[in-house]
């Protein structure tokens, strides 16, 4: 199976910009998933490789095959690409039963009777579904139509599979499971798959390889490991998991990091990086709430901050705590309940990520966060 | 759209036994949806252009189109004032439409807020009928008020009977105007209604909490949240009673008040050597002036949409209690259905079964079958009912396939030209009858290799006329049901690989069956009630039941006006009751 090459990517609508030079290789059998808030855009990329919208500029080619190139005018409607795409409410055609939906893309390829029927069974036996054939849509449950539609998305062997939020209507119960059958389904067929979300534990679950998308640019690609525990930029940081952000100066630089002054109580922290950065800088530094240890208050040593409990919520498997570190609030994650007063916070400097000053809460947050010192 | 220029590469398999995308046939380089849509937007731009073209060139002449020699001046526009009176014909009509807007907006907009927005006893069956003159074409509603309101009218003598004298004048602009209003409130009421239906409840709600009465809620909040559809029913009822033809023609031309319709009636048809240049001038300026109130309305509906408050989920809206109020509005409403449309119509369906009808003489001593006889005798009465069934059923498929077509490609393609696809399918909203009629002529005697003789006086004529000029009910009926066909269908049948062509073809064509047959009732309802084009069109052989019945009824026949009321009356009657059925069973399916 070959390469999804998506490159210089642009789409105008009037004046807005949704698209911005947007660049990706999908490798062969890979599970690529686009990932960002609503209005980042990886709906339009999707669509844009579907061939459903006509980039502004750009090429996307599959293999040899070029689908667009807007420098040789080339675009080939979606009806000429042989991709599968499920989409967010599996656009089942409600006219026609199970096998019928399933059998449209076979008549149209004028594909035998027999085989038509042979291949069918192949895919609704793919989806545990062979059972349901002469239903219709609106007999089926929510996960079993999201089945059927993966299934009518397989059954004609497509180049490359697209799943635009496929999960995103089932309940949340429903959805994890459906979540492990659909990694387990996409490794045993081999098929290189886009799959578009706005749920990060989705993403990091689900793919090989994940693009972190925001305001139509591409922020970070890399492998779930790589984007949850190096994140490129602070916003990265941000929408992948929870992070707090801490505003600082760089008062020190060593041979591996830095050593910054916490704008929020004056004390100073040692950061591990190996970004380079100048003395007097102002910076962001980025730190995970389950990297951040809760110690008895007169606990000394590397990167131990003052700080104090405010509030402690339980969560069933672990504790998080709001304490406050100066005029701002941090949170915590800890296994173990009932802290109160005076703690210290430590935390390994390889653990601390160090970004340019960012922006990257909204106001309203960053009024939520922070408290009378 | 982008096309490929270069030989497509070859598809491979993906995978052993991978089932490559199917090829689809390109005529000159443009896949096969390409040429439909060019088709579609041609076939509707010489549609909507043939009698307007030749309209505004007439208007310019100096003598007749088909005349050779013809030199172009303004002449035309400057004797349309000074010889022909049309300042005059201007301000009647100025007048005309002003107070059948006040009083259309007076009757519907109270009456929407109580029906939908109170609790009111029998709310639901008022609310079916207040649709109801909206069935009714106006010429019929016209011969109803006349024969009960009208100077010698049933109520109208028994009044005077009473009282010694007659407290109104039916055939005066206050006249003409009440009557179109009743004919008109239905539009004003739909679109206030629906407006309110959308409304977002809660916004009562919370004055309610807040303590309001429920007239401080109608006056406070209600009401400024009607603003939007009551500008925009006003529009379209302005523009349509510049446009309407029956009522002013039957309690105008008796007294000789003239507005823009009758004045095209009276010097396109009934002067023995008609004024083609000031017929054309004057048309082209009355187009001027509904064009210019549709594209005012569009671009006001464009904003409306926008301060609407709509929610996609559907709240119950609560009633409010108007106490003892609820008595005097209900009394209001039941007073508009019953005298404006229920006793016009079932007078006129007496009077169709009866020699004399007075209240002099009690109707039943002179029952009798003699009017439906006459018109049954004579074999051109029949005809012209023939006729009618003919350009109704024929003009509904022909319009509702056009009307899908359009709607298809304007809002359901990537075509380039989709928006003009739209406009031009609407585009006949802001064309009067009578001009389509006076156009539609000129155009078939212009039109080249003599084509236009083969239509001129036929059937087709009118079906194309007519056809044209419910177009747009078709495009409005049609277009909110495949925009509640979710995108995502057709989409997924596009990767799948249909093209756009099979995309409809084995998707939506299935999906639409209901909003087609819904689309098809609503064009044959319409062009039944249509005949102003016919005015102008119409031959001896091809008259229909309404020119019929203005023949007769200025031959004074009376008794035959009405029974082709009746049957006409009773052919709708029967296709809104099939409406009914459908748009029942389409509702149980959801």
């Amino acid at each position: 199976m070959p390469d999804v090459k998506v490159s210089q990517l642009n789409k105008h609508f009037g004046d807005n910009t949704v698209l911005e030079d947007v660049d990706f290789t999908i490798r062969d059998g890979e599970f690529f998933t686009l990932l960002g808030p609503s209005g980042c855009g990886k709906s339009t990329t999707l669509n844009c490789i579907a061939g459903l919208e006509q980039p502004t500029s750009g090429t996307i080619a599959v293999g040899d095959e070029s689908f667009v190139d807007t420098s040789r005018r080339v675009f080939v409607p979606p009806e000429g690409r042989n991709l599968g795409m499920v989409f967010q409410s599996y656009a089942l055609w409600p006219h026609k039963t199970v096998a019928g939906n399933l059998a449209m893309p076979l008549q149209i390829r004028r594909i035998g009777k027999d085989e038509q029927r042979r291949l069918i069974d192949d895919a609704l036996e793919k989806v545990g579904l062979k059972h349901l054939r002469d239903r219709f849509p609106h007999q089926l449950s929510g996960g079993q139509q999201q089945r059927v539609a993966l299934a009518r998305a397989l059954v004609y062997s497509p180049t490359v599979l697209l799943l635009d939020e496929p999960l995103s209507n089932l309940d949340a119960k429903l959805r994890e499971q459906a979540r492990a059958w659909l990694k387990r389904l996409q490794s045993e067929l081999g098929i290189t798959t886009v799959y578009v979300t706005h749920d990060q534990d989705e993403a990091l679950a689900l793919s090989d390889r994940i693009a972190v998308m925001s305001g139509g640019h591409m922020l970070q690609v890399g492998t779930p490991v790589e984007i949850y525990e190096t994140p490129a930029t602070a916003e990265v940081a941000a929408f992948v998991g929870r992070c707090n952000f801490l505003e600082a100066t760089i008062a020190e630089v060593t041979n591996t990091g830095a050593v910054v002054t916490l704008a929020a109580n004056g004390q100073s922290l040692m950061v591990e990086t190996d970004k380079t950065a100048q003395v007097g800088q102002t910076v962001t530094v980025a730190i995970r709430p389950e990297q951040l240890r809760l110690c008895a208050a007169e606990t000394s040593g590397v990167n131990t901050l003052d700080t104090e409990v405010l509030s402690v919520s339980y969560l069933g498997s672990r504790y998080e705590y709001d304490v406050k570190l100066g005029d701002h609030v941090v949170q915590v994650v800890c296994d173990r309940g009932g802290i109160t007063g005076p703690v210290r916070l430590s935390v390994e400097p390889d653990a601390c990520l160090l970004y340019p000053e960012a922006d990257v809460l909204s106001d309203e947050a960053q009024e939520l966060l922070t408290v009378a010192s | 759209m982008t096309t490929t220029t270069s030989p497509p590469p070859a598809v491979q398999g993906p995978v052993s036994g991978g089932h490559p995308a199917p090829r689809y046939r390109r005529f000159l380089g443009l896949g096969r949806e390409l040429w439909l849509q060019y088709a579609v937007i041609i076939f509707l731009a010489i549609l909507v252009l043939a009698p307007v073209v030749p309209t505004l060139y007439q208007s310019l002449l100096d003598r007749p189109l088909y005349e050779a020699g013809g030199v172009l001046s303004l002449n035309n526009y400057v004797r349309l004032f000074t010889e022909a009176g049309f300042g005059k014909v201007a301000l009647n009509t100025v007048l005309f439409a002003g107070l059948t807007t006040v009083l259309s907006l007076v009757l519907a907009v109270p009456m929407a807020i109580v029906v939908v927005r109170t609790k009111l006893p029998g709310g639901r069956i008022l609310a079916a009928a207040m649709q109801w003159p909206f069935f009714i074409s106006s010429l019929i509603l016209g011969f109803g008020w006349i024969m009960m309101y009208g100077p010698s009218g049933f109520v109208s003598v028994k009044v005077q009977q009473i009282l010694g004298h007659l407290p109104w004048n039916l055939y005066s602009i206050p006249g003409m105007a009440l009557t179109e209003a009743v004919a008109l409130a239905p539009i004003a009421y739909t679109f206030c209604a629906n407006a309110l239906r959308q409304s977002d409840a809660s916004l009562e709600s919370a004055a309610q909490v807040c303590g309001a009465g429920p007239l401080r809620i109608i006056f406070q909040v209600i009401l400024p949240m009607l603003r939007p559809p009551i500008v925009y029913s006003s529009i379209l009822v302005i523009s349509m009673s510049v446009e309407t033809l029956s009522v002013p023609l039957l309690y105008g031309q008796p007294v000789n008040i003239q507005v823009f319709s009758t004045f095209l009636f009276k010097n396109g048809l009934q002067s023995i050597n008609p004024d083609y240049g000031v017929l054309g001038a004057a048309s082209a300026l009355i187009l001027v002036v509904t064009i210019g109130l549709v594209v005012l309305q569009a671009k006001l509906l464009k904003d409306a949409q926008r301060f609407v408050s709509v929610r996609g989920k559907a709240t119950r809206p609560r009633t409010l209690d108007l106490g003892w109020l609820k008595w005097i509005t209900l009394c209001a409403v039941i007073f508009y259905v019953v005298m404006g449309a229920l006793v016009p119509i079932v007078g006129l369906i007496m009077r169709s079964f009866t020699l004399v009808f007075s209240p002099l003489q009690s109707p039943l001593k002179s029952l009798t079958m003699n009017n439906y006889d006459r018109v049954f005798t004579y074999a051109a009465y029949v005809q012209s009912i023939k006729n009618s069934l003919i350009v109704a059923a024929l003009g509904a498929v022909i319009v509702s396939f056009v009307a899908l077509l359009a709607v298809m490609v304007a809002r359901r393609s990537t075509f380039r030209f989709r928006r003009a696809v739209e406009y031009l399918a609407l585009a006949p909203q802001a064309m009067p009858g009578i001009i389509v009629g006076i156009g539609f002529f000129w155009a078939f005697a212009y039109a080249p290799f003599g084509s236009g003789q083969l239509v001129q006086g036929t059937l087709w004529a009118l079906i194309i006329a007519f056809g044209l000029r419910a177009l747009p009910s078709g495009f409005g009926s049609l277009a909110p049901s495949i925009m509640q066909i979710g995108q995502e269908l057709d989409n997924a049948a596009r990767v799948a690989g249909a093209d756009w062509i099979k995309t409809f073809s084995r998707i939506l064509m299935r999906l639409l069956t209901p909003a087609f047959a819904g689309a098809l009732i609503l064009t044959f309802v319409t062009l039944l009630k249509e005949y102003s084009p016919a005015v102008f069109l119409g031959s001896a052989d091809t008259n229909i039941i309404g020119t019929t019945m203005l023949e007769l009824w200025v031959q004074g026949n009376t008794g035959s006006v009405a029974a082709l009321a009746t049957i006409q009356i009773a052919i709708t009657a029967a296709f809104v009751a099939i409406a009914g059925l459908l748009l029942k069973g389409r509702s149980n399916d959801a």
